[in-house]
């Protein structure tokens, strides 16, 4: 795929994707990258990862607390707010509905004569 | 340490310097330089390769941090310093145009322009150093004043100096030394030491000037390109001693070549000729 669209989709999408992972579970940066690639996403830099979470933190959609790793370093942790909860569901509605309208008009223009 | 472990340090360190630079509280720069520092040790990665430039990331986490800035500072107060209609000659050659600039308590005034287009001089006269050919500066308050270059003296050691200054203010010895010393401090320099002024680094000096200039807290304060010779870490600290005089309600007037503070201070004075408006 061409790497600057798909830079470009991704950066549209980003917090929502996080505001997913977080609601399955709380994390932390690193992991939520690793996450991210696994999902196929490809990999996110922490310049770009960070200051979305930091982001979600100012709005109230995450809280984060720092804990000690188990053998390593202290990590920020963030989980979801109430409100970033009713966010989630929201947002992957609205994209449901856009993704399906995009889908919908390429079909249309790949399947018509 | 690897050779990589320590450049991460020093990126680390200079994203520290970045954030403070963007105003944020020491608490708020601790947990992003922390958060970058465990994500660099988890990922194994470089960290100009995992955040950018150190200039760059901090400016995205201000951007992401907008309304978590320090609070808006104190109302400015009275007038300080008040120049109207400065203007100098030197034999046939205009240096100043006629030239205003008020700055009140709790403000930061940048004086701009190409060099020659007569800064230095129109600081010298807002300091007393230098009789316009027309025009009046009143200065309310205590002054000081750094120079560009010069100011010291060869054979004296820095206490010396600052016994000088603290003389010409009202201080005893003892009071005069613990405060340069105090100041010294803050630009992490050690200003104890029995090294001659001639010795001294060009930066050092420079140093040595900006104490001098700001020993005894002056109301007023007239900083000429003060920090040449600076290494960058030394530089981005002037600039924090610079709002924090601010907030404790100086007027101050750095003359600067550099823009990038110019979005933060009060009013700029472009005495470039043809330009010279004063934007608030």
């Amino acid at each position: 795929m061409d790497q600057e669209r798909r830079g470009q989709w991704l950066r549209g999408v980003l917090d929502v994707c996080v505001l997913a992972l977080l609601a399955r579970r709380e994390s932390y940066g690193y992991e939520l990258a690793q996450a991210l690639d696994r999902a196929g996403l490809g990999q996110i830099q922490g310049g770009t990862l960070y200051p979305v979470l930091l982001r979600l933190q100012r709005t109230g959609l995450v809280a984060a607390h720092w804990r000690d790793g188990e053998a390593g370093p202290a990590r920020k942790y963030y989980r979801l707010t109430p409100s970033g909860e009713e966010a989630v569901r929201r947002l992957s509605t609205d994209w449901r509905s856009f993704a399906g309208r995009v889908d919908a008009l390429l079909m249309e223009e790949v399947t018509s004569p | 340490m690897t050779e990589r472990g320590m450049s991460d340090q020093r990126w680390l360190h200079a994203l520290g310097q970045e954030l403070a630079r963007h105003r944020f509280t020491p608490d708020v720069t601790h947990h992003v330089v922390a958060e970058a520092a465990a994500h660099l040790r988890d990922s194994g990665q470089p960290a100009l390769r995992a955040f950018g430039t150190p200039e760059g990331y901090a400016a995205a986490v201000a951007e992401s941090l907008a309304s978590q800035r320090r609070q808006p500072r104190r109302p400015r107060g009275r007038v300080r310093l008040r120049a109207s209609q400065i203007t100098k000659r030197y034999g046939r050659r205009t240096v100043l145009k006629p030239t205003d600039l008020t700055v009140h308590a709790g403000e930061v005034a940048a004086v701009v322009g190409a060099n020659g287009c007569g800064k230095s001089t129109f600081l010298r006269i807002c300091a007393g150093l230098l009789s316009p050919d027309s025009g009046e500066v009143l200065v309310d308050g205590l002054l000081g004043y750094c120079p560009q270059e010069g100011g010291t003296y060869d054979f004296l050691l820095p206490e010396e100096h600052f016994v000088l200054v603290g003389a010409g203010r009202g201080f005893d010895r003892g009071r005069s030394r613990q405060l340069g010393r105090g100041g010294a401090a803050t630009l992490h320099w050690d200003a104890a030491g029995d090294v001659q002024a001639r010795h001294l680094s060009g930066g050092t000096r420079q140093k040595l000037n900006l104490v001098m200039a700001t020993l005894g807290d002056p109301d007023v304060l007239l900083l000429d390109e003060p920090y040449q010779g600076f290494d960058r870490g030394t530089y981005l600290d002037f600039w924090q001693h610079v709002w924090r005089w601010r907030d404790e309600g100086r007027a101050i007037v750095v003359v600067t070549h550099l823009l990038n503070q110019l979005d933060q201070v009060d009013h700029v004075l472009d005495l470039t000729p043809g330009a010279r408006e004063v934007a608030a």
